[in-house]
């Protein structure tokens, strides 16, 4: 420990803590600008400025390390006379009027650092020269004229996303913000992760959505999670009048600590969707408006029938964007009430029913929360498209490549996160089983694994011939991760297509041959609720034309065409849906459903993290949420319901350990 | 004591600042008590008295030659010069244009307007006064108060009248800020 004096205070702090934070450990204020907690000190704005005993000139306190017995001042005149100063040059710098500017009142931070100095004007105007204005992304717009070069954006496009978009080019008054090497930024390799936006102090970079919609004073905001992956980020959904304004991270996190992907972001404001409004029944071959009483009173008609049927009986799918509670009930209602002929979910990625099965087997968890990727110097990553799907993981990984750790990424071509790797391992044919294979016979190869029987050249020889994949690379991975502190190993639903459970038991044994302890193992796993539909065993096959009717619990989710296509020939289909799509136009009856914002809901994210959705809309008028929905089905068909969906859940081993928050 | 004397006037603006002057309702009776008000762009003296006022207000940013006089004249006749409003305090609204020079301002204005007819011409009588830079109230003369603002709300234009009204200088800070 570290003792110092500020402002006349005993300050106790860990060595290396930097007087900005000891202040506020303290609870001592002092304004700044360039610096966040999120990102490394930068000492660019020379806001923070204070007086050290000793020192000749003022210190930035953001860079400035605590040493034994320091005198540190923070509020003498000649401290408020440099900040005003120092506001002064920044205001004169470009056009920062906040007459023309949205981000006012409250919400810029360079307007509260000038209120916070009781600046009631500043003393020397700009020089009058005008920046361009760059509009040319679709999510948002930057106005270089309000640039106070703090190099937020680009720290935080570097620092935390790995993205390396942003950069300056120039010096000093000359330095200007560019995407790449001076591309428009709708042109450059921006991946739409918004973090520079959330993170601009100033009007600079500003979200073309919410936009003159509503400033801080005039917003609510509702703490929740994502749904539109498994990875489950925790979001601020901002609001106003009932209407969606925006969507931020939140620093404070414990998961993303304040990233969002494009698709959590900005994807659900954008989204160009019509809104179900009231409930359909097809008569004389079209689908004609109805009650909600009319609506499910065709759909009892038809099912009840086939109560207990397991022979051309009635299916019922399900999202698995819905929340737990929605798909316990389902599960509830249909399967252990209705005895329907199949209960399942419509997830595609098998990563959760393969990782379920496996956990069953080892009768424990098997997996590690998503925190190993955050510090790890070798990270191999399996049949996973971080790039595409689950984006804010693949930051966690991409942004620590800068410091040295590795990315060994095995795909197909059409993984775009196999660019960002340092090892690509691009197989060109053979199965997850062969490569795992042939990485194990590398290992022992390299006399760093030992395995029974196993001719370890003769098996490298022959398992590179089967996955297409050179020796040199598998032998490079192999090192790579017997030589690593913090190895981790990410499998994902190009690893375990097919049901692959023979390839996910040959994973588990290869992560325990690597170093001492072997390597931590994370799944990526499919749809927002993925895993608690495996959890409640909603992962079965599905034929369609084994069925006499279905009822889809579809949610907000978009229908794939594989699924539209799959229910064309069942006699009578049913679907609960926020969104018209072919498959509604298809069915006999429609349901109008709530979407995400509007239904609250537990959600189990691919590490076992049970978080909460949060209601942030009130749903349009006759418009119902699932559980509510399946409620009143329940009641027709004589099913009893407890809605005890908690220890549905957890009744099973699962692959990972289950958590709160 | 006599009561201070004080005069306002307008120069590049919208008047808002003034309208804002008036949303102080009644109050205004409570302040007449303290203050002689005196030449007002919306009162019938429009000249600042030539033997001078205690306190100038001025609303609206230094825009062409008329409104320098303007501006010169009420400092040479007030002790206390305030700068009222967004556009007197920084150049406001009507300093967009600075970015692209009062040329282009006029062309766009009486050229290039969609409802303009192809006769469009900048008017250039020598009575009219020159357009300038657009400037701060304090780029030109010295300035006492700062009252940022667009417009500064009724409560804080109330503040530093009655504040000045009774000998003391306002001090702006905390909620009293907005420059918009």
């Amino acid at each position: 420990m570290v003792k110092l004096n500020i402002d006349g205070k005993t300050v106790k702090v860990l060595e290396g803590t930097t007087v900005l934070k000891a202040a506020e450990q303290a609870g001592i204020y002092i304004p700044t600008l360039c610096a966040h907690p999120q990102l490394t000190p930068y000492g660019g704005c020379r806001l923070c400025m204070v007086e050290v005993e000793g020192a000749g000139t003022l210190q930035p306190s953001c860079t400035l390390p605590v040493t034994e017995g320091m005198q540190i001042k923070t509020n003498t005149k000649k401290i408020l006379d440099a900040r005003k100063f120092v506001l002064t040059l920044i205001f004169s710098e470009r056009n920062h009027f906040c007459m023309y500017c949205q981000v006012t009142d409250g919400d810029c931070e360079l307007q509260n650092a000038a209120y916070d100095e009781s600046m009631t004007h500043w003393p020397l105007q700009p020089n009058w020269q005008p920046y361009e204005v760059d509009a040319s992304h679709k999510f948002f717009v930057l106005d270089h004229n309000r640039c106070i070069l703090c190099r937020r954006c680009v720290r935080a496009c570097n620092e935390l996303v790995g993205n390396f978009t942003l950069g300056f080019k120039e010096r000093g008054a000359n330095s200007f913000l560019v995407a790449d090497y001076g591309v428009p930024l709708g042109e450059s390799t921006c991946i739409s992760c918004g973090t520079c936006v959330q993170i601009c102090p100033t009007g600079a970079l500003i979200d073309r959505q919410s936009a003159y919609q509503g400033k801080e004073i005039e917003v609510d905001h509702h703490l929740s999670v994502c749904v539109d992956c498994s990875i489950g980020c925790q979001r601020d959904v901002l609001t106003r009048d009932n209407r969606l304004i925006r969507i931020e991270g939140d620093w404070d996190t414990s998961l993303n600590h304040g990233l969002l992907c494009e698709k959590g972001r900005f994807e659900p404001l954008a989204k160009e969707c019509n809104r179900i409004l009231t409930p359909l029944v097809r008569k004389d071959g079209s689908l004609k408006a109805a009650t909600w009483d009319e609506a499910i009173s065709a759909i009892i008609e038809k099912i009840k029938p086939l109560t207990g049927k397991k022979e051309k009986g009635l299916a019922v799918l399900a999202s698995s964007r819905l929340s737990t509670e929605s798909l316990a009930l389902i599960d509830e209602v249909f399967n252990q009430g209705f005895e329907a002929a199949i209960v399942t979910s419509i997830e595609e990625d098998q990563t959760s029913s393969v990782a379920a099965e496996i956990a069953k087997e080892l009768g424990k968890p098997f997996e590690s929360k998503l925190d190993v990727l955050k510090d790890t110097d070798v990270a191999l990553v399996l049949g996973a498209d971080l790039a595409t799907d689950h984006q804010v993981a693949g930051f966690f990984l991409k942004r620590q490549q800068a410091s040295g750790t590795k990315l060994i990424v095995a795909g197909t071509k059409e993984n775009r996160f196999i660019d960002k790797a340092n090892l690509k391992l691009q197989q060109t044919k053979g199965t997850s089983l062969d490569l795992i294979e042939s990485l194990t016979a590398a290992l022992v190869e390299l006399r760093k694994a030992k395995v029974e029987d196993l001719k370890a050249a003769d098996a490298l020889y022959s398992s590179s011939e089967k996955t297409g994949l050179a020796i040199d690379s598998l032998l490079k991975t192999a090192e790579y991760l017997s030589s690593a502190k913090k190895p981790v190993i990410v499998y994902g639903k190009g690893f375990v297509s097919n049901n692959n459970k023979v390839a996910l038991k040959a994973l588990l044994e290869f992560a325990a041959l690597i170093g001492k302890n072997g390597a931590p193992l994370v799944g990526v796993k499919g749809q927002a609720n993925s895993m608690a539909a495996a959890q409640l065993m909603l992962v079965k096959p599905f034929k369609a034309d084994s069925v006499q009717a279905v009822y889809l619990a579809l949610g907000d989710e978009i229908p794939t065409k594989k699924l539209t296509k799959d229910l064309e020939n069942v006699p009578f289909v049913a679907v609960h849906a926020a969104y018209s799509s072919q498959l509604t136009a298809n069915a006999d009856v429609v349901l109008p459903a709530a979407i995400w914002a509007e239904e609250e809901g537990h959600y189990l994210n691919s590490d076992g993290r049970l978080q909460k959705n949060v209601k942030a809309l009130e749903a349009p008028e006759n418009v119902l949420d699932t559980v509510t929905t399946l409620q009143k089905i329940a009641e027709l068909l004589n099913v009893k319901t407890k809605g005890d969906w908690k220890s549905q859940l957890l009744a099973r081993v699962s692959s990972v350990e289950i958590t709160q928050g | 004591m006599a009561k201070p004397k004080v005069a306002s006037d307008w120069l590049s603006g919208c008047a808002g600042c003034h309208m804002s002057l008036l949303d102080i309702d009644e109050r205004i009776i409570a302040l007449t008590e303290l203050i002689d008000l005196r030449a007002t762009p919306i009162t019938d003296l429009k000249e600042p008295d030539k033997d001078g006022v205690d306190v100038g207000i001025l609303e609206g940013c230094i825009n062409n030659t008329y409104n320098e006089e303007v501006a010169k004249r009420m400092r040479e006749r007030c002790k206390i010069l305030v700068a009222l409003g967004d556009c007197a305090v920084f150049g406001g609204v009507p300093a967009m244009r600075n970015f692209s020079g009062a040329g282009e301002a006029l062309k766009r204005a009486y050229i290039e307007t969609e409802s303009t007819d192809s006769e469009g011409k900048v008017p250039s009588d020598p009575e009219l006064c020159k357009p300038t830079r657009v400037k701060a109230i304090s780029e030109v003369v010295h300035v006492d108060v700062f009252v940022p603002g667009c417009p500064p709300s009724a409560d804080v234009i109330f503040y530093v009248l009655s504040e000045l009204a009774q000998g003391r200088m306002p001090e702006l800070k905390g909620n009293m800020l907005d420059w918009h």
